[in-house]
């Protein structure tokens, strides 16, 4: 009986939204934008952290990945032709890692060389990677076509190579590639299998030191090695530049997840020791992971707060417009008031009306923000996630700010004289 | 004897917190028994809509005291009050003070939605008062839709939802050409005969002739006109 009421106070003190629907409209405009720009911003932290974790994730959050580097040269050493400038992650140091380092799973090697690859006439510049199959599948690193890299081809040193798709496309192959032959300086190479349609996003590639531009071709660890050895020669405007990096990459897993940060201290001081002049990187995900993490997290807050202020501005403009119409609205008070209505009533009239606007404008904002979320990622290719939780949030902050931006002006309706109020106009 | 519905007793009423201050009830005794049909007359400005104000508590007095069913209203709260507006009281105005928004039927149910009856329970009641001021056809019409006759007959409606004791007019028939405002008189009339005290401001003394006794407000007090 008394939610009929309740009821039927309600929707007789929303008609007077409906009998002036520009200004409900005009006054609900700012929590809709408040409110959409809440949940685009939402969608798109929420997004951007999605696809850190899988960026970063690809990478294993146990695993650690040391990478050589480059030192700087000196400016004369560019001048010299025919230097072999030899840096990095050697052998030794990989045996070293294994050997004093506890709670290491494996640690394996990778060797990566820029190499031409040629069919008929066509050239390919292509990128070898020669590693052990567990690194194949520790990266998930797929086929789909024909098979994966094997311990058997290791071990008979076998001549055989699983590619990218992008590169048969880059040699004409069209063909069924399996057993196809590639010749990769000076050797030949049979395709035993294509790899998955999918590649390394941001972070991910640039720690594993794959490069965008040219197609991976992945080899047995051990027949690179004996094949090609660890120097490889650059030519580059007419000088030729030989490097001997002994291991371009070790890829390590931690057993247990708790070691991982204190193991990378450990092979930091390690390679330290062994690397006054700093030719490597220690690249731990899990580091990055919680650092990005902040960051985001950090922008997330900006970015809400910044969204936060529109919608403060939305409640202000309720407010704004209340009282205006409370005003307008003095002679209806005064009426009501004469016909029995409490200050509450009064009081209860307007936060109605306010929160009805803020509600509905918020559900409004709601699907202004999903449509702007799907035309920013639509053209910006930025990821982006609406969640239900955002949704929820917008709406009872929508509703608070209907609540809030009503005190004001119901308090005045209330207070209002009735004599004055029924004199007024 | 019945103790007065209505009893004011040195009533002074003015405007304003320091001097000068408008003196405009300047000592006001007033009986109005139960069941008692009186019109007030006097010019404009001499304080009739400021009386019945102050008789429809929503005004208090500056001075003096007020008796309403034997009650000092002075005790009241201000809910109370807006309880005693709301089921005692029924308030027809000069300019009808319809919610424009409103429906017919809204504009009625007004007084329901402050009561302590449900909607529900009410429906039919409301259609019976429509029903009783002859505007049965005009449900769903909005007060901008309606003449001046219409709009004062729903405000009687209104004003006889909750089935008050005292009505109270403020000029009903001043917006209203002579055969409209004889309608409205007839049916504020009708309730006097149903039992119901009524005090009526009028300055048309042809009108206040009417009433079973006419008092004249003239310099802030009371002439009594005699009875009729
Ligand atoms: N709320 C108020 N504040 C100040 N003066 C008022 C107020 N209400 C009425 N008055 C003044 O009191 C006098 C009596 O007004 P009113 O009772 O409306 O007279 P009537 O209804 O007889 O024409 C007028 O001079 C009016 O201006
Ligand atoms: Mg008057």
């Amino acid at each position: 009986m008394i939610p009929l009421k309740q009821m039927e106070l309600i929707r007789m003190g929303l008609r007077s939204l409906v009998v002036y629907p520009m200004r409900t409209v005009l006054t609900m405009l700012g929590v809709v934008f408040g409110v959409g720009s809440v949940i685009a911003m939402l969608a798109l932290g929420a997004g951007a952290e999605r696809e850190l974790l899988e960026e970063i994730g690809r990478l294993g959050i146990q695993n650690i990945i040391i990478n050589s580097v480059k030192p700087e040269e000196p400016d004369n050493a560019s001048q010299r032709r025919n230097w072999i400038s030899s840096y990095g992650i050697t052998f030794k140091d990989h045996r070293q890692i294994v050997d004093t380092i506890p709670g290491i799973e494996k640690a394996l090697p990778v060797h990566v060389s820029k190499k031409t690859v040629w069919r008929g006439s066509k050239r390919v510049e292509a990128t070898l990677y020669a590693v052990t199959p567990e690194h194949l599948d520790m990266f998930q690193l797929n086929t789909s076509i024909g098979r994966n890299l094997t311990h058997l081809d290791d071990e008979k040193l076998s001549r055989v190579c699983v590619v990218r798709s992008g590169l048969l496309k880059e040699l004409g192959i069209y063909q069924d590639p399996i057993g196809f032959p590639l010749n990769i300086d000076k050797e030949t190479y049979y395709i035993v299998g294509v790899l998955e349609e999918d590649s390394f996003l941001g972070y991910a590639r640039k720690a594993l030191s794959v490069d965008a531009k040219s197609s991976e071709i992945y080899v047995p660890y051990s027949s690179s090695l004996r094949r090609h050895g660890t120097r490889s020669i650059t030519r580059r405007s007419g000088s030729s530049e030989a490097t001997d990096v002994e291991l371009n990459q070790v890829v390590i897993s931690v057993t247990d997840l708790d070691q991982v940060l204190l193991t990378a201290r450990m092979l930091g001081s390690l390679l330290e020791r062994n690397h006054p002049e700093k030719d490597y990187e220690l690249v731990v995900p899990l580091e990055v992971l919680s650092q990005r993490q902040k960051t985001q997290q950090v922008f997330n807050i900006a970015l809400v707060a910044i969204a936060s202020i529109s919608l403060l501005v939305g409640g202000i403009g309720i407010a704004n417009i209340m009282l205006a119409t409370v005003t307008e609205r003095t002679k209806e008070i005064g009426v009501r008031r004469a016909l029995g209505a409490r200050r509450g009533h009064i009081i209860a009239q307007f936060l109605t009306e306010t929160t009805t606007i803020s509600t509905i404008g918020g559900a409004i904002g709601v699907l202004m923000g999903i449509g702007l979320v799907k035309v920013l990622t639509f053209f910006t290719g930025w990821s982006a996630a609406i969640t239900l939780s955002s949704v929820v949030l917008s709406l009872s902050i929508s509703m608070a700010v209907g609540i809030i931006s009503g005190i004001y002006p119901a308090r005045r309706a209330a207070g209002l004289d009735p004599i004055a109020a029924l004199r007024h106009g | 004897m019945n103790a007065p519905i209505i009893s004011l007793q040195g009533v002074h009423k003015y405007y304003g917190d320091h001097e000068p201050r408008l003196h405009v009830l300047r000592g006001i005794d007033l009986d109005v028994a139960e069941g008692e049909y009186v019109s007030i007359t006097g010019t404009s400005g001499s304080g009739k809509s400021t009386l019945l104000n102050l008789l429809g508590c929503l005004d208090n007095t500056s001075e003096g005291a007020y008796l309403l069913a034997g009650k000092d209203v002075s005790c009241y709260s201000d809910d109370d009050l807006s309880k005693i507006r709301n089921e005692d009281i029924g308030f027809i105005f000069q300019s009808f003070n319809l919610i424009p928004q409103l429906t017919v039927f809204e504009n009625v149910q007004v007084p329901l939605l402050y009561g302590s009856r449900s909607i529900a329970d009410t429906t039919d009641l409301c259609y019976q008062v429509i029903e009783a001021v002859g505007l049965s056809e005009r449900i769903e019409h909005r007060p901008t839709q309606l003449s001046g006759g219409e709009c004062q007959r729903v405000a009687i409606a209104r004003a006889l939802i909750n089935d008050p004791v005292l009505l109270l007019a403020d000029e009903p028939t001043g917006n209203l050409d002579t055969s409209t405002g004889e309608e409205v008189l007839s049916l504020i009339e009708n309730l006097h005969r149903q039992g119901r005290s009524v005090v009526m401001i009028t300055h048309d003394p042809d009108v206040a002739d009417r009433a079973q006794r006419r008092v004249d407000l003239r310099d802030g007090v009371i002439v009594e006109a005699g009875a009729s």
